[in-house]
């Protein structure tokens, strides 16, 4: 039964290894996309490329699909699972600084590492910033921790919330993904 | 668009009218038969008022070990495994809590009360440490947030009653963290901590 | 190694890829990807070395990152992973042939100008990847795909911000 970690099939030494190759298959997708370089992602804000959307749309239903069947085929224990909390100010907060920095710096944590791996010195400068925001944070924690904790909802999914069951929230989001995608591909044929 | 998109597309669509489908209908968790129901946890001052109105339906159970448990258990829990919670006697209307130190431990336990079609249980979620930290011996940092200073006279009030010494003006790094504060889970840290508690609880003498 | 850079492969195959290889991490260590975890935990290792490891643990932002009976697991797993991450994209520009040693900017930006913006989005990011408890990797991908509320707010927010501030960083991608 999986989760191998949660059910005692793997110890933390073996999850240390999977975590190893895990990343190497994300890094080499990553950047056999095209997302190891940052004018490509930069391009979805002005929406002359919009690689980022497909890549992270396709992978999200891919996943979320797949981790819906493998637990209704008993293969997978989805519960078991970590799911993160909710804190709904906090996290709309925080995406909003990091859209920002996101548009400034062109690559997200991940694609940095596959950017300076590549050789990619702006990589290495993202990463030296994300290492400084970091810092910063923890410098003026004590005056932003009643912000940081704030609106917890706990661990909960879309679906809980809309009062529907797994199987219609993966198929309204799987709905709007490839909506989505077929209006990508009709700007981009605008665009030619 | 090419001829790989659109059949990639058609198998994703598939796939999710299929889910929808499978599905279909409001959330119902009760139908017989269903896969293993997801973990549902109780958190630990919630649990504490439910002891402390005297439900009687109510058992929880430290899946621990014989010394874990006579060190210090939660209050009027009995100890267990996931062997006798299999024999253990349950009515369908007892409310069962169930708290370990790791996980597998409350998979396995989950497991044999499903055998049995007990599904009212609760997982008390990060187990002897969050009843430690949020009710028995909860600590309010030497400057708080009104939120904190909330949590902890509400807390104190429980910690009374089960016998726990609440105490504020603390510096912060000994205010123990969990997930309710925005951190992290950490089975290590957890596990640490606890015993750490217990040891002073002990050096006390209740 | 000279010769011309292969083609990216087409985004919705390398989506798909990612899918799967995120789909294992659930399988295989019941969690998802993750990045930013990994740059939290680095600083805290920074700051117990800088510091002592005492007064670091005294922080409450930095104490679960400490391996203090070892901070989290979850955090650990994520520099793993990381690493991981590198060598894979480090492996694949090589074959590919797009390893070089460059600065990738829009035409009309300096290099000077260029890692500044560097630098300063991703000091954005790491605040904003704190508040939001991860990145694009942990929150919106692998809590998204598990149609976690929070890593939808944070889709939307980290997207919407983008495009509403896009105009005004014009300059840097033009």
């Amino acid at each position: 039964m999986t989760p191998l970690t949660e059910t005692g099939s793997l110890g933390s030494s073996g999850a240390l290894v999977a975590a190893i190759l895990i990343g190497f298959a994300f890094g080499w997708f990553l950047e056999r996309g095209g997302l190891g370089s940052a004018p490509k992602l930069a391009g979805q804000f002005y929406v002359t490329d919009l690689t980022v959307f497909k890549v992270m749309f396709s992978a999200l239903v891919t996943a979320m699909l797949g981790a819906f069947w493998l637990d209704r085929l008993g293969v997978l224990r989805l519960d078991l699972v970590y799911l993160p909390e909710t804190f709904v100010v906090p996290q709309a907060l925080g995406g909003v600084l990091f859209g920002a920095g996101f548009l400034v710096a062109g690559l997200c944590p991940g694609t940095s590492c596959v950017a300076a791996a590549a050789g990619r010195r702006d990589g290495l400068g993202v990463m030296i910033g994300m290492l400084i925001g970091v810092w910063l944070f923890n410098l003026t924690f004590d005056r932003i921790a009643s912000m940081y904790s704030a609106t917890p909802l706990g661990a909960v999914r879309l679906t809980d919330l809309a009062g529907v069951t797994p199987g219609v929230g993966v198929a309204v989001v799987t709905a709007l993904a490839l909506a989505g995608f077929a209006v990508a591909n009709r700007i981009e044929r605008r665009r030619a | 668009m090419n001829r790989l998109h659109v059949a990639l597309a058609i198998v994703a669509a598939f796939a999710a009218a299929a889910a929808g489908v499978i599905d279909r209908g409001s959330v119902d968790r009760s139908h017989p038969g269903a896969r293993a129901a997801a973990i549902e946890f109780i958190s630990a001052p919630d649990l504490a008022q439910r002891i402390m109105s005297g439900d009687r339906d109510l058992r929880v159970f430290d899946l621990r070990t014989p010394d874990a448990f006579a060190q210090f258990h939660v209050p009027g829990a009995h100890r267990a495994t996931a062997a006798s919670l299999a024999g253990e006697p349950l009515t369908p209307q007892t409310h069962v809590v169930v708290y370990a130190d790791a996980r597998p431990t409350i998979v396995e336990a989950l497991q044999a009360l499903e055998k049995r079609n007990h599904r009212d249980v609760l997982v008390l979620r990060e187990g002897l440490y969050e009843w430690l930290s949020r009710v028995q011996e909860p600590r309010l940092a030497s400057s708080p947030t009104p939120e904190e200073r909330a949590e902890f006279e509400r807390a104190a009030e429980m910690s009374r009653f089960f016998g726990g010494v609440p105490r504020a003006g603390v510096p912060r790094d000994e205010v123990p963290q969990g997930y309710w504060t925005g951190l992290p889970r950490s089975e290590a840290l957890l596990m640490d901590a606890a015993v750490k508690s217990v040891a002073a609880i002990r050096r006390r003498g209740c | 190694m000279n010769r011309t850079p292969r083609p990216y492969i087409d985004p919705y195959l390398a989506g798909i890829g990612i899918g799967v290889v995120l789909l294992a991490a659930y399988v295989v260590v019941g969690q998802g990807l993750g990045a930013s975890g990994a740059f939290a935990s680095v600083v805290a290792s920074g700051t117990a070395v800088v510091q002592g490891a005492t007064r670091a643990a005294a922080s409450p932002a930095v104490a679960p990152y400490l391996p203090h009976g070892i901070a989290s697991p979850l955090q650990d797993w994520l520099v793993f992973e990381l690493a991981g991450v590198m060598l894979g994209g480090f492996t694949s520009a090589w074959l590919a042939g797009r390893l070089r040693r460059d600065v990738e900017r829009g035409s009309g930006v300096g290099v000077r100008q260029r890692m500044s913006a560097a630098v300063g989005g991703g000091a954005l990011m790491g605040v904003g990847a704190k508040f939001a408890r991860g990145c694009t990797s942990g929150q919106a991908l692998s809590g998204g795909a598990l149609l976690s509320v929070g890593s939808w707010i944070f889709i939307a927010s980290c997207f919407a911000a983008g495009y509403v501030l896009a105009p005004a960083a014009r300059r840097l991608w033009r």
